[in-house]
């Protein structure tokens, strides 16, 4: 059984963090921070792993103890949450250092980015440091959403081309042009736009090609060349394709390494840019690397990547980060870009916060640890339990994916529903997601322990447990004659076993009184 | 005042990473804000500036009640409106008494919609689309602007609002004459990137009747306007008549005090329809309690404040030392406005009422260096407009107005322009003396360049 790290100690508090107008007794050094004119020679995080505190641990699996500096915990009463849906408290809940680096640019300045100030470059700069270095220019905006809206405004400007090719069952964003290119959300609304394009999600678990098939990632790659050359049959253009580096509302896939750079060459080839969605995923959720993209391989850079949520702990920042070259396209429209709240000395000083953290605190490497034991634990419970159809994640990025039948890997939807109104009982916040509904997906904030990973796959099995024995008692009572003309097959008994639950409440009256009487 | 970066660095790096379509303001000679307290800001040196500007720093910059309000809630929780919560139900009570009672639905977001900077915005903008290589939508129609001073139908028109109204009466027809229906008039209760412009009274109320005769709504952009800066009412839609209530409100900017929100509120029938489609709305960061608890602590200061009465007093004071310019500058073409939101139309010809674009943009950077901070706006460029923290004061109305009197002296000296009073206010304009010479900005060795600011 692992333990929590033995490196005990406390973050370091800040010395404050880009005041300005304080007095140099204020304007606190931490170890390592740049002085004036030393942005360029002091080390930082990169995307080829120097000086990225992961780098040489991202590999621990459980059987290595991780040293790493405590992170923030939780004192007196608060309990250990998991934040299930994408809350963005990536450090942690109300972290201290975060909450006081906005607080002390609060006090200061907090004004639109028409005026220089430091805030804004230093937050560029460290962000360009942990990126591939042709993308080193960016927009600061407050939303995901304007984040990939801008990312098709520079698509488009760039290309000069209007079509976007996505995956299925993607989301990028509750703007209206944004329901446009999420299959999640028009399909239930307008439908598809006639330049919109939809790639079949490269879900090695449930899409067309799987664990078993040699070459999962061309073939899916192959998908996206047969869209993109029917596009282009029919007279259209790419401007890009969109992804999320790791589709989670389609159901936690982590599409397979080799994907995402044959797409691209497909989609450069037609004269598009690859946009990746990285506002689930980034600042070293998936412990191995920085950004989710980074997983498909050294040589592999997005034209344009998108990020929020997790960039400012639950304050409302969001960034696009892409190439010169698309950069200056956008500019030669001559119409001026600007966004009264993005780049607000208060939002870079927040970002900035919790790069810190992440940092000095080695979330990334804790991530990779703590996403590996949870993976062994819930690998452990699906040889239990056969409800698991598949276990997948990588760092803190994990899906559990139920199923009501191994061999059809039919979605277990009203159990996923049931189990997470069970956790909630025991006061574990979880969600579901993918088109079935029915896979549990694990995006906690990056200080979720080896305890609570172990707390979570506890209660889950015990839960699981206790509706197993009440399908096995099911069973049983199929055996009675009056009862084999009513059951329905195993699945279904569940389905209406679940419903009928008594923690539940009331049963819905579609259940049929005689089987009332089964179950309660 | 300590500084990571000397000014020339900042800049240099700013050039390498931030996005060139990103402007800064005085492009030619920027500065460099380390620090703000109310309506005033500093730059790197401590040279403090008057800000004329920012209406986002509604109460003032940096206010501490407000600063106290974020900090308490950032301690305790900072999560999404999945969760019940009190803060987000507190604040959309609060906003919703502000408001006529059928208003009464909020939809909490993180910034505003000109109406916007997001793709399906500008294709609502005209003052993007324009600009851009984008095309004007067929979905999107554009009535000309209720601009009494420059427009179609001016001030010695004997009913501009009906006229400009039945603009829009046109312009519905010719759609519905094609085949299309109208969903919705979207317009600024004030217009300010199109000018600081004023609809006439009952411009709104007619175009109401018009687009919902025809099965469309009314959506009021208070983006920029809202929160009392009109002084005497919270919402300038509310300076149209108790019988104006539009069908959508969108707010913004001021509401945070710099804190990104925002927020739509409609009616009832409105959010149910929009529910019915099945399809969650969610905003990951909106209605956050932080937000809410922000938005909370600005409504408690503009009341406990009186904001709204300064408004009022200051606006009055500040259009009628403008106006004392105005009758002693013929650069001045129209003074404008209402509590503090004002609006100054430079022009080089008084009858022809010329847009004066460059002279605006001189007067800009001439203040700057008497340390206020001005935009210009309109589609000309030419109109300073004043949109200060809701603070401002008497004090300060008059600093802005004596250092402007003094670039404008110098300037139409520069021009060769009479610095003498003209006639009474009601009578129209006529230009004294012979044509103004073609300004030109080489002679005083300035580059300036030709922006648009809407801030």
């Amino acid at each position: 059984m692992l333990g929590e790290g033995d490196s005990k100690t406390e973050p370091k508090a800040p010395g404050g963090r880009r005041t300005g107008g304080r007095g140099p007794e204020r304007l606190g050094r931490r170890a390592g921070q740049r002085r004036r004119g030393e942005h360029d020679a002091a080390p930082r995080a990169d995307f080829r792993g120097r000086r990225v505190p992961s780098a040489r641990q991202a590999g621990a699996g459980p059987g290595r103890s991780a040293r790493f500096s405590a992170p923030w915990r939780p004192t007196g009463a608060e309990r250990p949450r998991r934040w299930p849906c994408g809350g963005g408290c990536s450090v942690g809940h109300c972290h201290p250092l975060v909450v006081q680096a906005a607080h002390e640019q609060n006090q200061v300045l907090n004004t639109n980015s028409r005026y220089l100030h430091d805030n804004i470059v230093d937050y560029a700069q460290r962000l360009s440091e942990t990126l591939p270095e042709k993308l080193c220019v960016f927009y600061f905006l407050n939303s995901g959403s304007e984040a990939n809206d801008l990312a098709l405004r520079l698509a488009r400007q760039y290309t000069g081309h209007w079509d976007v090719v996505v995956l299925d069952h993607a989301y990028h964003g509750h703007l209206s042009s944004l329901i446009d290119i999420s299959p999640y959300k028009f399909r239930g609304l307008d439908g598809q736009k006639e330049w919109v394009h939809v790639a079949p999600l490269p879900d090695t678990y449930r899409g067309p090609y799987r664990e078993d098939h040699p070459n999962p990632a061309v073939a899916y790659a192959s998908e996206v060349k047969r869209v993109v050359s029917s596009v282009q049959e029919k007279g259209r253009k790419i401007a890009a394709f969109f992804a999320e580096s790791l589709p989670s509302v389609g159901g936690q896939i982590i599409p397979p390494a080799g994907y995402f750079p044959e797409v691209a060459e497909h989609v450069r080839r037609a004269g598009g840019v690859f946009v990746a969605d990285e506002i689930q995923v980034g600042f070293g959720r998936v412990g191995k690397h920085f950004w989710a993209f980074q997983l498909q391989g050294e040589d592999f850079v997005p034209d344009i990547v998108t990020m929020g949520k997790s960039i400012g702990n639950g304050h409302p920042v969001a960034c696009v980060a892409t190439t010169q070259a698309v950069a200056r396209a956008f500019e030669a429209t001559g119409v001026e870009y600007f966004n009264t709240f993005g780049g607000s000395p208060v939002s870079c000083a927040v970002g900035l916060a919790v790069l810190d953290v992440l940092e000095k605190e080695q979330l990334q490497a804790h991530a990779a640890c703590v996403g590996s034991f949870l993976m062994e634990l819930l690998g452990q419970q699906k040889a239990k339990h056969p409800i698991i159809g598949d276990i997948r994640g990588v760092g803190l990025f994990v899906g559990v994916d139920l199923i009501k039948d191994k061999a059809t890997r039919t979605p277990a939807t009203e159990e996923a529903d049931y189990l997470v109104s069970r956790l909630k009982e025991n006061y574990i916040l979880l969600s579901t997601d993918g088109p079935g509904r029915n896979v549990l997906k694990f995006k906690p904030p990056m200080c979720f322990s080896l305890d609570n990973a172990q707390h979570v796959v506890a209660k889950l099995d015990a839960i699981l447990t206790d509706m197993e024995e009440k399908m096995r008692s099911c069973e049983t009572l199929r055996l009675q004659p009056e009862a084999a003309l009513l059951s329905p097959p195993l699945g279904e008994c569940a389905l209406l076993l679940v419903l009928g639950d008594p923690e539940l409440g009331s049963l819905p009256s579609a259940v049929a009184p005689s089987f009332q009487t089964f179950c309660l | 005042m300590c500084e990571l970066y000397s000014k020339q660095d900042t800049l240099a790096l700013r050039r390498k990473h931030i996005g060139p379509s990103c402007k800064v303001l005085y492009a030619a000679d920027p500065i460099k804000i380390v620090r703000a307290q109310r309506q005033y800001m500093f730059d790197e040196k401590g040279e403090r500036y008057l800000d004329c500007i920012n209406n986002v720093a509604h109460v003032g910059h940096c206010h501490p009640e407000v600063v106290k309000a974020a900090l308490k809630q950032m301690e305790v929780l900072n999560t999404n409106s999945r969760f019940l919560h009190d803060n987000i139900v507190e604040y959309a009570k609060r906003l919703a008494a502000t408001l006529p009672e059928q208003l009464s639905v909020c939809y909490f977001t993180n910034s505003g919609a000109y109406h916007g900077h997001l793709s399906s915005l500008i294709e609502i903008s005209p003052y993007k689309f324009r600009k851009g290589k984008d095309v004007k939508k067929e979905f999107v129609h554009v009535a000309p602007a209720p601009d009494i001073y420059r427009g179609k139908y001016r001030e010695n028109h004997a009913d501009p609002a009906s006229a400009y109204a039945d603009e829009v009466k046109k312009i519905i027809e010719e759609a519905q004459n094609r085949g299309r229906k109208i969903a919705a008039f979207i317009a600024e209760s004030m217009q300010s990137c199109g000018g600081q412009i004023i609809p006439p009274a009952g411009y709104f109320q007619k175009v109401a009747e018009y687009v919902r005769g025809v099965g469309g709504v009314v959506i009021a952009d208070e983006v920029q306007v809202g929160f009392g800066r009109v002084g005497k009412h919270f919402w300038s839609f509310q300076m149209h008549g108790k019988d104006f209530v539009p069908d959508i409100v969108t707010m913004g900017k001021p509401m945070g005090n710099g804190h990104p929100m925002a927020c739509v509120v409609t009616t009832k029938e409105i959010a149910e329809a929009f529910s019915s489609s099945g399809m969650e709305y969610f905003n990951t960061y909106g209605g956050n309690p932080v937000s809410s608890a922000v938005g909370l602590a600005v409504l408690d200061v503009i009341e406990n404040e009186d904001l709204q009465g300064n408004a009022t007093r200051v606006g009055t004071y500040l259009t009628e030392l403008l106006n004392r310019q105005k009758a002693k500058h013929t650069l001045i073409g129209d003074v404008r406005g209402v509590g503090l939101f004002v609006g100054i139309d430079l022009v080089k010809d008084r009858q022809k009422r010329t847009p004066a674009t460059a002279e605006a943009q001189h007067v800009i950077y001439k203040m700057k260096e008497n340390r206020v901070l001005l935009s210009a706006d309109g589609p000309h460029r030419n109109v300073l407009k004043i949109k200060p923290p809701m603070c401002f004061t008497e004090e300060d109305a008059k600093f802005m107005v004596d250092q402007l009197d003094g670039v404008l002296t110098v300037l139409e000296e520069a021009i060769g322009a009479q610095t003498e009073s003209v006639v009474p206010e009601n009578t129209p304009c006529r230009t004294k003396g012979g044509p103004q010479e073609r300004f030109g900005l080489e002679t005083l060795g300035e580059e300036v360049k030709q922006k648009s600011l809407c801030s």
